[in-house]
């Protein structure tokens, strides 16, 4: 097994001790990292609750002002050859497999732009003949038509492909490690191409090398320590920030959900832990965004809109084509717990004084970036 | 007030308070916050225009408001080009002569690219706009902005939405002292008095908007950055008393020397 490297190796600030003053200095710092962040983790931390919150609120408030960005994700196809020991599509669960062909994606982007929807993510499984590149840069050039803001979260790609999807007009791409624990990720992921660790970890920098604006990372919590996890996520940040400066960074909190084949998570976080670790990241990372899926439940989102939160995804459908009236049924990804519909979620945004945002951005920005980086 | 006419190219100003709208918890309260600060030019990003007529449009409600002037910006251009497509779609959607040249390629700290606003000003400046350039405050890159035909400078005095008022004080007084065109503070202010700094250093005018949107009562915030605004440039045309690092010393240390056609004894 090939070693971590060294920007992204959390091991200096693992498994260490912090006493009361540690964490009220974290949580003040002016200029925190590693060290403050692996302080605001750590499970001394728990009895401060409170006090990260507030600091988070008035952080997020502070950068991201009295809104909330929405989005929305589209499947496009479950087929999958994957082998991830904690997911619902993946090639050996007898789930109904499903493609969305153009027409039918036609329908899908009518359905999201009757919504006033203007940031999508397309999503698929791994690398299929059913769901591959062309069959891609097709689709985000057709949801490019219709809306401002269409990203992907797919398989890793090359540079050159990158290319050719920012092209047609994608502007950004998801793409979670899952975990950075090389140990577990070789557990998780059982055969296929997602067995290379590093093709993956590299992923978000050939996407920006390949004229993408912007990339989210994260990782799956529940499938290792999540302490160890969410440093690797902070050091990936920083490294692409740094090497990127001109990049868009977002980071996701996604919990394991239960989905087909029953995977229970053997780091289970539990709602406290993750709302400790939001404000974690967001006291120690106060420009990102940080998103909160419809994989939590309502009382979850709700509670931490605006705490730390900056963006949501809506009016989620995890099946192939779960948007139009026409859509044929397939197996979900995985369960959504807040399934409330945009007027809902918008009225409770509008009650807490958050302001629902849907467009963020203008089909104008859409050229490819070019990032000037002198290679070493 | 008598606070003057601001003139910025063939546009006359009676309110020397720009706002910015993003960042407001409804579209409500950003038009509350408008009307109470009695700003009378206020920025919109082009992102943020929603054509498809959506409810956090901010283009349409804004275009309504009486006696308000639109100044559509460029924010989320990472380049010249991008700023300078994004400036004509601002001026053919809205009919705004006025453009905020904002060029920003990092999303993250939102600073401005020198480089970038400076080529994109030439070109917007020869398409007839009132170009309206967001500077860090170098003296320097404000002298060439101008040069080029910028009708106004506008220095920041602190990042985007960072709340940590004038840091970049010493630079606008000298970009103030060697302009020719109205200096505009923009970004980084926190609070009525922050401005009231600006305009008694001798600011033309301020641009806020993080202040307002992010306070506990942003339309009562927008009325206090007017009152802060309109005390500034008052003082400063008032002529404010001249500083002195020392007190006047009783006893004088120059004494000795003796007037032209005195006592020449010695």
């Amino acid at each position: 097994m090939q070693k971590l490297p060294e920007w992204l190796n959390p091991e200096p600030w693992l498994n260490r001790q912090y006493t009361t003053a540690d964490i009220e200095r974290a949580i003040g710092a002016e200029a925190p990292t590693e060290r403050e962040l692996a302080a605001l983790l750590s499970p001394a931390a728990t009895d401060f609750l409170e006090p990260m919150a507030r600091r988070a609120q008035a952080i997020t408030r502070r950068h991201f002002g009295q809104t909330i960005k929405l989005y929305t994700p589209l499947y496009l196809s479950n087929f999958c050859n994957g082998g991830c020991r904690y997911c619902g599509i993946a090639a050996d669960r007898k789930a109904k497999r499903t493609v969305l062909d153009k027409e039918h994606l036609r329908h899908e982007m009518e359905a999201i732009k009757q919504m006033h929807l203007e940031e999508l993510v397309l999503l698929t499984g791994e690398r299929m003949p059913e769901a591959d590149l062309p069959y891609l840069r097709d689709c985000v050039a057709i949801a490019a038509e219709y809306i401002h803001n269409v990203n992907i979260e797919v398989f890793p790609m090359a540079q050159n492909e990158y290319r050719q999807l920012a092209d047609a007009g994608c502007t950004g791409v998801t793409l979670y490690q899952e975990t950075y624990d090389p140990v577990v990720y070789k557990k998780m992921h059982r055969w296929g191409d997602k067995r290379d660790y590093f093709q993956r970890l590299d992923a978000p920098e050939r996407a920006l090398r390949g004229g993408m604006r912007a990339v989210g990372i994260g990782v799956l919590l529940g499938l290792a320590d999540p302490r160890f996890d969410l440093l690797c996520t902070y050091r990936h940040a920083k490294h692409l920030l740094k090497n990127y400066w001109q990049a868009g960074l977002s980071i996701s909190f996604p919990r394991i959900q239960p989905q087909l084949g029953g995977f229970e998570p053997d780091h289970p976080v539990d709602e406290k832990m993750l709302a400790q670790f939001i404000f974690a990241l967001r006291i120690c990372l106060p420009e990102i965004p940080l998103v909160l899926s419809t994989r939590e439940p309502q009382r979850v989102r709700d509670g931490m809109a605006g705490l730390g939160i900056s963006k949501m995804s809506v009016a989620s459908k995890t099946t192939v084509g779960g948007y139009s009236d026409d859509s044929e049924e397939s197996t979900e990804q995985f369960s959504i717990s807040d399934e409330r519909n945009i007027p809902e979620l918008c009225e409770m945004l509008r009650t807490k004084g958050l302001e629902p945002v849907f467009k963020n951005w203008d089909a104008t920005y859409r050229e490819p970036a070019e990032y000037v980086r002198r290679e070493a | 007030m008598k606070n003057g006419i601001l003139k910025i190219g063939d546009q006359e100003l009676g309110s020397r308070l720009f706002l910015g709208t993003g960042k407001f918890s409804s579209t409500q309260a950003m038009l509350d916050a408008v009307k109470a600060s009695g700003a009378e030019l206020v920025t919109v990003a082009l992102r943020r225009f929603n054509r498809e007529q959506a409810e956090d449009d901010l283009y349409g409600p804004l275009s309504e408001l009486e006696n308000v002037r639109l100044m559509p910006n460029t924010s989320g251009a990472m380049n010249a080009k991008e700023a300078i497509r994004a400036a004509l779609l601002g001026r053919e959607l809205s009919k705004s002569p006025i453009v905020k040249l904002e060029i920003h390629p990092n999303p993250h700290h939102l600073l401005p690219d020198p480089i970038e606003t400076y080529e994109a000003a030439i070109e917007l400046v020869k398409q007839d706009f009132l170009v309206l350039p967001y500077i860090p405050a170098d003296p320097v890159l404000a002298k060439r902005l101008e040069d080029v035909g910028c009708a106004a400078v506008m220095p920041l005095g602190a990042a985007i939405g960072s709340g940590k008022g004038l840091s970049t004080a010493e630079m606008i007084k000298i970009i103030i002292r060697d302009s020719n065109v109205p200096v505009v503070v923009d970004a980084g202010l926190r609070s009525p008095s922050e401005a009231a700094c600006a305009m008694e250093m001798g600011c033309d005018a301020v641009l806020v908007n993080s202040a307002i949107a992010a306070a506990e009562n942003p339309s009562a915030m927008g009325a206090a950055f007017k009152t802060g605004v309109e005390a500034g440039r008052a003082a400063r045309l008032a002529g404010l008393m001249p500083t002195s690092e020392v007190a006047v010393a009783t006893s004088p240390l120059t004494s000795f020397l003796k007037q032209v056609g005195s006592d020449r004894s010695d």
